[in-house]
């Protein structure tokens, strides 16, 4: 951990005083007069949706780098990003659907915002697979879904005002009443700095693998000069 | 005189049955209930589960990253032992350092 530097500890302890300070913020906000209890998903569930965004937007912009500049601090920073976009996108796919379920009477439906957020999930599912099983063009393949992925985002973030949906619109942030607003952007606050934590390690992860691999190639080429 | 007991007998379980079964059920309506009525799914079971499937997922791919940081870290400092080895900045012995095994 010597060689983690200063910002991830100090990430590590802002993330451990969330941890206890936004759950008292949370349970002591008002509750909402027509959903109850359950709306208290929506601390959770919509800084983790606005994670899978940021999360498909920074993979991209690593794949672009890789794509066109052949960049491979670009390529394992789009790699961090993709897991994460699974990771927050798995979070709000789960939390939505149990939200609905109490407020809609169903877990799910078919409607645009719901449909288009899947769609998202799995292309950054695909983008995933591609990395893993892609062969050696693999990287460039997943590289051109994260593209595809990042144009899928806003389609997601308008569906709500285009389409007619049972999901609440983008004005519900904006709009939330001021008695919710410490708790929401305390745990938005938390859910971020969380997402900071998980992108360095796991950069920091594709970087160790890259010295492995160069050392290896050293190690062999060392042994073809001593044979 | 034995017919007639048995056709009253019949009437008198059909009468029984007839009375036993609400009209509103035999008429097939739907009725207004008075007061107010609400289906009652309890909120704290999902907001239980939401709240804990997102710091399990968080904290379990924390976990996987790190015990793969600390493994791959291991890794590194064991080749550049075996590269920086007294045998004269080589590999300990054939296979050493090789992609088998590692």
């Amino acid at each position: 951990m010597r060689s983690l530097g200063v910002g991830l500890p100090v990430a590590a302890a802002l993330a451990a005083v969330g941890f206890l300070l936004v759950p008292g913020l949370i349970l002591t906000a008002p509750i909402e007069p027509l959903m109850g209890v359950v709306q208290k998903i929506f601390y959770f569930h919509v800084p983790c949706a606005i994670m899978l965004f940021l999360s498909t937007f920074v993979c991209a912009g690593g794949s672009l780098a890789y794509l066109f500049r052949g960049s491979d601090k670009g390529d394992r920073l789009a790699a961090a990003a993709g897991e994460l976009a699974v990771l927050f996108g798995a979070c709000a796919l789960v939390t939505g659907p149990l939200w609905g379920r109490k407020a809609w009477g169903v877990y799910w439906q078919w409607d645009a915002r719901l449909t288009s957020s899947l769609l998202l999930f799995l292309i950054m599912i695909g983008y995933m697979l591609a990395r893993r099983y892609g062969g050696a063009g693999g990287k460039r393949l997943a590289a051109a879904l994260a593209l595809f992925a990042a144009v899928d985002v806003p389609l997601v973030y308008k569906s709500v005002d285009i389409w007619r949906t049972i999901h609440p619109k983008t004005t519900v942030v904006k709009t939330l009443d001021p008695a919710m607003r410490p708790a929401f952007w305390s745990a938005f606050a938390l859910i971020v700095i969380v997402w900071g934590l998980l992108l360095t390690l796991r950069m920091r992860l594709e970087a160790t693998r890259a010295a492995v691999e160069e050392l290896r190639l050293e190690a062999e080429d060392l042994l073809e000069a001593n044979r | 005189m034995k017919e007639f007991f048995s056709r009253a007998r019949v009437t008198l379980a059909a009468l029984a049955v007839a009375m036993a079964v609400p009209l509103a059920a035999i008429a097939q309506q739907f009725e207004k209930v008075e007061g107010k009525v609400t289906e009652d799914i309890p909120a704290v079971p999902f907001v239980a589960l939401a709240y804990g499937f997102i710091w399990i997922a968080v904290l379990g791919y924390l976990v996987y990253v790190a015990r793969s940081l600390g493994r791959v870290s291991a890794e590194v400092a064991e080749l550049r032992r075996k590269l920086d080895g007294p045998q004269g900045k080589g590999p300990a012995g054939p296979g050493a350092t090789g992609r088998k095994g590692s």
